[in-house]
């Protein structure tokens, strides 16, 4: 499902690489903890998978496509119709509604909007009640919520439409303990329901034991080792 | 994108503070843009409706621009006088339909009083070809027993309150009487308003209008803008005295046919018993609109660096902005925005900001055309129309818009750059 093989990828202006990679297979289906302290390149390695980077040389494909053969519209569209993202930290735009943050992948995506169930709008009240925030919420705006609810929000966001692909960067670090503890229940059961490949990156290796396979970035990411 | 515009409305109106400023500046500047423009159409619209049907207009050899402004638009003085002498030979030239002589220099509480004959109301016309039309009561007799009539335009009338059977004294000069002025007033020689016209949104509205004889009759015991000390002459007794004048201040002259006109002001400009000169209404406003253009143009090119000014301030709003909002556009990507939708999303913001400000703009503009009409009206017979806004309002107004959406391109192109630089990580 996603297939990496021998990517080398600088920044810009960088005069060294920041990622060797030789290979990386992960089928459908999977949960795949990656695992590595910051600085190690996780962010690069998720923009490699999402198709936001294209690397210098190597291969990456994305459910049978390379992302270097689409071109930067086709690329985004592709994303939009496959990939779910959830970041850190500010994953909301805080001018819109709980319910009109949860619905914009739908926006993007012709694709995800048609697999909603009875409607674009069903779909995310029912995530959301599924991610048990309180109906009372969903109209707020996303900036008058706890971190906690947003995280949760951000969750039903990434999981609308059925992404066939979910990746998580550090989703959790800014939760204390019992906020994590439930959301990685919330987010594991989703992505089981939903059939979704979730890509999962920390530093907190207590997290690993939930997952089906786990990875180390440093010992993947030759750059680091050669560095 | 239908998407993309609902979520640049929205983040448009998430900084609503900030950009408050910049779509003030806006308004203000196509307010300007468009407040000047409707002035400048209105005024050259409001002095070439003023005379129509009128072939010459004749008067002392001062200049075209000068005699059309104090003989038509009652606006600054004569220099000189002209003789009736002279007012009848050109009567009689025989390619002359008729005259109406014109006697200026009197007031009425600031507005300016015309002495003519009859025939006054009988040729003069103005906009397209329109007579004269009373609302109230009848033209002044100009007989002896008639003498002291006054016929009111619309504006004086509604302006001062009169009705038929108003009595008024008339002012030496042209300028208001302040305090009472007794001294230069003809306050012995009342006249009584016997007719008032209908609207006409020409300078006639804020005239009074008096017979010849009557002009005569209070300057007889006047010498040089002064009364003669120790010479009272009673309003009955003037009308013993001889009562045909003897000068005018000009004369409208109307030609059997139109191909006549350069002869007919040939033959004023040689005429020998006095210096004369004959101009063309047209002519005249034409001279008017170049020596006035220059100024315009001035203030036209004012207004424009103004609109500039004020959608550089917001490019420099949204481009101060941006750094705060990287972790937004990274949302953005994550969702399946590229970076071609940035940029529209900026610019689309841009753009609205721009539409929003013009709107208040083009309202407030017709909001100062409502409120500064009557008094612009009063005082320079100039009528502001609070009508459709014309093609080249349009065009300054689209010029404004397009100009707004090139300049948000500036911060749209930035943030393409960012969002492409960032990816899904932004460096905050």
């Amino acid at each position: 499902m996603l297939t990496l093989k021998n990517i080398r990828y600088a920044w810009p202006g960088a005069d060294h690489d920041t990622l060797v990679l030789d290979e990386l297979h992960i089928p459908a289906g999977r949960t795949v903890f990656m695992h590595g302290p910051s600085g190690c390149g996780k962010s690069t390695l998720l923009g490699l998978m999402a198709g936001v980077l294209l690397a210098q040389s190597g291969s990456a494909s994305f459910l049978g496509r390379e992302w270097r053969s689409l071109a930067g519209g086709a690329r985004d569209a592709r994303r939009a119709d496959h990939v779910g993202v959830i970041f850190q930290q500010f994953n909301l735009l805080p001018y819109l509604s709980v319910l009109d943050n949860v619905m914009l992948p739908c926006r993007f995506s012709a694709l995800r909007a048609g697999r909603c169930a009875g409607g674009t709008a069903a779909a995310a009240r029912s995530l959301l009640q599924r991610v048990g925030l309180p109906q009372t919420l969903w109209q707020r705006r996303a900036d008058a919520l706890s971190v906690g609810q947003q995280q949760r929000v951000a969750a039903a966001r990434a999981l609308i439409g059925q992404p066939e692909l979910v990746i998580a960067d550090e989703p959790t670090s800014s939760l204390d303990a019992a906020r994590r503890d439930d959301f990685m229940q919330l987010l594991l059961g989703e992505c089981a329901a939903g059939s979704s490949t979730l890509v999962f990156v920390s530093h907190d290796e207590r997290l690993a034991a939930r997952f089906d396979q786990r990875l180390s970035l440093p010992e993947l990411n030759r750059a680091q080792q050669a560095a | 994108m239908r998407a993309l515009l609902s979520i640049s409305l929205r983040s448009a109106l998430n900084r609503r503070g900030t950009l408050m400023l910049v779509v003030l500046s806006i308004a203000l500047a196509t307010a300007l843009l468009l407040s000047l423009e409707r002035l400048r159409t209105d005024i050259r619209s409001s002095f070439s409706q003023a005379v129509s049907g009128t072939d010459l207009v004749v008067g002392a050899r001062t200049g075209p621009v000068q005699l059309m402004l104090y003989a038509v638009f009652r606006v600054g003085g004569a220099t000189n006088n002209i003789s009736m002498d002279s007012v009848r030979a050109i009567a009689q030239h025989r390619a002359v339909a008729w005259v109406v002589p014109l006697s200026l220099g009197d007031s009425h509480r600031g507005h300016p009083v015309l002495g003519s004959s009859t025939d006054y109301f009988k040729h003069f016309a103005y906009g397209d070809k329109q007579p004269l039309v009373l609302a109230q009561g009848r033209p002044f007799a100009a007989t002896l027993d008639g003498l002291y009539e006054a016929v009111i335009g619309a504006e004086v009338a509604q302006s001062l309150g009169y009705g038929l059977g108003q009595r008024i004294t008339l002012s030496h000069g042209l300028a208001p009487s302040v305090g009472g002025d007794l001294a230069s007033e003809h306050a012995d020689k009342p006249f009584t308003v016997v007719g008032i016209l209908a609207r006409t949104g020409t300078p006639v509205d804020r005239t009074v209008h008096v017979s010849l004889q009557a002009i005569e009759a209070i300057h007889l015991d006047w010498a040089g803008g002064a009364p003669l000390p120790g010479m009272r002459i009673a309003p009955e007794f003037a009308r013993k005295f001889d009562l045909e004048p003897k000068q005018v201040t000009a004369a409208l002259v109307g030609l059997k046919s139109r191909a006549a006109v350069f002869n007919v002001q040939r033959f004023v400009a040689n005429y020998e018993a006095e210096p004369l000169l004959a101009v063309l209404p047209g002519v005249a406003l034409d001279e008017l609109w170049a020596a006035v253009g220059l100024g315009e143009k001035a203030l036209l090119a004012i207004s424009a660096l103004v609109a500039l000014v004020s959608l550089a301030s917001l490019v420099a709003v949204v481009l101060a902005g941006l750094n705060e909002r990287r972790r937004e556009l990274a949302v953005l990507r994550a969702v399946g925005a590229g970076p071609r939708h940035v940029l529209l999303l900026l610019a689309a913001e841009g753009a609205l900001v721009t539409l929003a400000g013009a709107l208040l703009g083009a309202a407030a503009a017709a909001a100062a055309v409502l409120a500064a009409g009557p008094w612009v009206q009063e005082r320079f017979g100039i009528s502001l129309a609070a009508s459709a806004p014309t093609a080249a309002q349009w065009g300054l107004f689209a010029a404004v818009l397009c100009a707004g959406m090139l300049a948000s391109l500036v911060p749209g192109w930035r943030a393409y750059r960012m969002s492409l630089a960032d990816g899904l990580s932004p460096r905050t």
